[in-house]
């Protein structure tokens, strides 16, 4: 049993079900009509430009290729988080980088590896699409924990700086706003993991359903994603942070202000 | 001559690209008292904030007990002055905890005994221990600037950089505070302050107008 194709005139139909939101966006006069047609023509033009492309990759099935697509990957969000943190990319792209390679490659390669016993650890059909899943919880994590972060710090300022008068090494200092970082960072995901199948049936499994395989296997695979997701997420959190931080403060301790854009 | 506990050597701060400070110089002595006097908005908090190395200046150097302030140094210096300022902001949580988190810090582990002055000196600086148990952002302004200046005495500071000590306190409160600082001669006071009565501690009034 597999999936049933969508052919090209029934999709472009489907747009028509667009009607509704748009519908109501222009009687209420909800000023996001631009933004949302903007951001429905990217949608289409950047899901077909990856369906041709992963067509390839598929095809090939090269690991070299796969690799080098997730590492695309993990640039574009790389300039994703520099760039809705407020953060300059020239000073923060190499540790953002890394963050969010080491939060996706190790779940990543303990699923493909150990999990699912794959003989070939980078294979496309499994490579690319969890890695993307993963990927795109770490991107939303590590905005949410980089911005709250730094806002925190920022906000409160004076009691930031009266705890380095105390005597607080910069490590000891920022420890309150680090906890407060990852528990904003980490509890959609935990949320998420909460209600899950309660409330919706998540991505994963409905795919793996709709792809033909047994409810209980689809279920191993979502409980097998959560965990990846959530240690993925933990892992990159902590890592951005800790690694943006030698650039975003002074040696004195306190915030640089030119390490984030519009600032200084 | 004994080593200044301040010495400030020609700085020129910048701030937003506006000058602050140009070519400042000044010097206190150890367990001398002085107190800043000028017109306000001219920058004085400016020179406590670079004394305690939040505002990095652009010439010159600071020294604190004949070191001078560097990237490497300040994480000790720190440790030797006590800044107290205008508006004290504790954050918020237990008055208790906010007492108590410092000596979570490395540097500060071997003095935590230091608290069992804390009802003794509320008491000295009028306050209740009532208060302890009670959330920091509830307490008045003079209470939150007694609480700072409460909190620098336990963690043994030998020098206090005082920011308009007084300003938010009643005179009675203002007298109490005042008074436990002539009561410790050897400790380095530079304020900055219109008060007449801390203008009456200061050993010496440097005008900065």
């Amino acid at each position: 049993m597999g999936i049933v194709n969508i052919g090209i005139k029934p999709l472009a139909a489907f747009y028509l079900l667009l009607i509704f939101p748009l519908a109501i966006m222009l009687w209420f006069k909800v000023p996001i009509i631009g933004r949302t047609l903007i951001a429905l023509v990217r949608m289409t033009l950047q899901l077909l430009f990856v369906g041709f492309y992963l067509q390839v990759v598929f095809d090939l099935n090269s690991p070299w290729l796969n690799i080098l697509w997730l590492v695309v990957m993990v640039t574009v969000a790389d300039f994703s988080i520099a760039r809705g943190c407020d953060l300059k990319p020239g000073k923060f792209a190499l540790p953002l980088f890394t963050a969010l390679a080491a939060g996706t490659a190790i779940p990543l390669l303990a699923f493909v590896g150990p999990l699912l016993r794959r003989p070939n650890i980078m294979d496309a059909q499994y490579v690319i699409p969890i890695g993307g899943m993963i990927l795109g919880n770490c991107l939303r994590a590590d905005i949410i924990g980089i911005k709250n972060f730094y806002n925190a710090i920022e906000k409160s300022e004076k009691v930031f700086l009266h705890a380095l008068a105390q005597g607080a090494r910069l490590h000891e200092a920022i420890r309150p706003y680090l906890r407060d970082a990852c528990q904003a960072a980490l509890l959609p995901t935990v949320a998420t993991m909460g209600t899950i199948g309660l409330v919706a049936l998540p991505g994963m499994m409905t795919g793996v359903i709709m792809g033909g395989a047994d409810p209980m296997t689809a279920i191993k695979y979502q409980i097998a994603i959560m965990i990846a997701i959530f240690s993925g997420t933990s892992i990159t959190v902590i890592l951005a942070i800790l690694m943006t931080i030698k650039s975003s403060f002074t040696p004195y301790g306190t915030l640089d202000q030119h390490a984030f854009k519009g600032r200084s | 001559m004994s080593t200044p506990a301040i010495e400030i050597q020609n700085i020129t701060v910048r701030f937003k690209g506006k000058t602050i400070w140009k070519n400042f110089s000044m010097q206190v002595s150890t367990g001398e008292k002085v107190v800043l006097d000028g017109r306000s908005g001219i920058g004085k908090s400016t020179i406590f904030q670079c004394l305690m190395g939040f505002v990095a200046p652009e010439k010159g150097a600071v020294l604190i007990n004949g070191r001078a302030l560097t990237p490497e140094s300040i994480w000790t210096l720190r440790t030797q002055v006590a800044y107290v300022p205008q508006e004290a902001d504790l954050g918020s949580g237990q008055l208790n905890q906010w007492f108590e988190a410092p000596f979570a810090f490395k540097v500060n582990y071997s003095i935590r005994k230091n608290l069992d002055r804390l009802p003794e000196l509320l008491d000295r600086f009028l306050l209740s221990t009532d208060l302890l148990d009670s959330d920091v952002s509830r307490l008045s302004g003079g209470e939150k600037q007694r609480m700072a200046i409460i909190s620098a005495i336990l963690l043994e500071r030998k020098i206090f950089l005082l920011d308009e000590p007084t300003s938010a306190m009643d005179r009675v409160a203002g007298k109490a505070v005042l008074d436990f600082f002539r009561s410790i001669p050897d400790t380095t006071i530079l304020a900055v302050s219109h008060d007449p009565a801390v203008l009456d501690l200061a050993d010496r009034v440097v005008n900065v107008s």
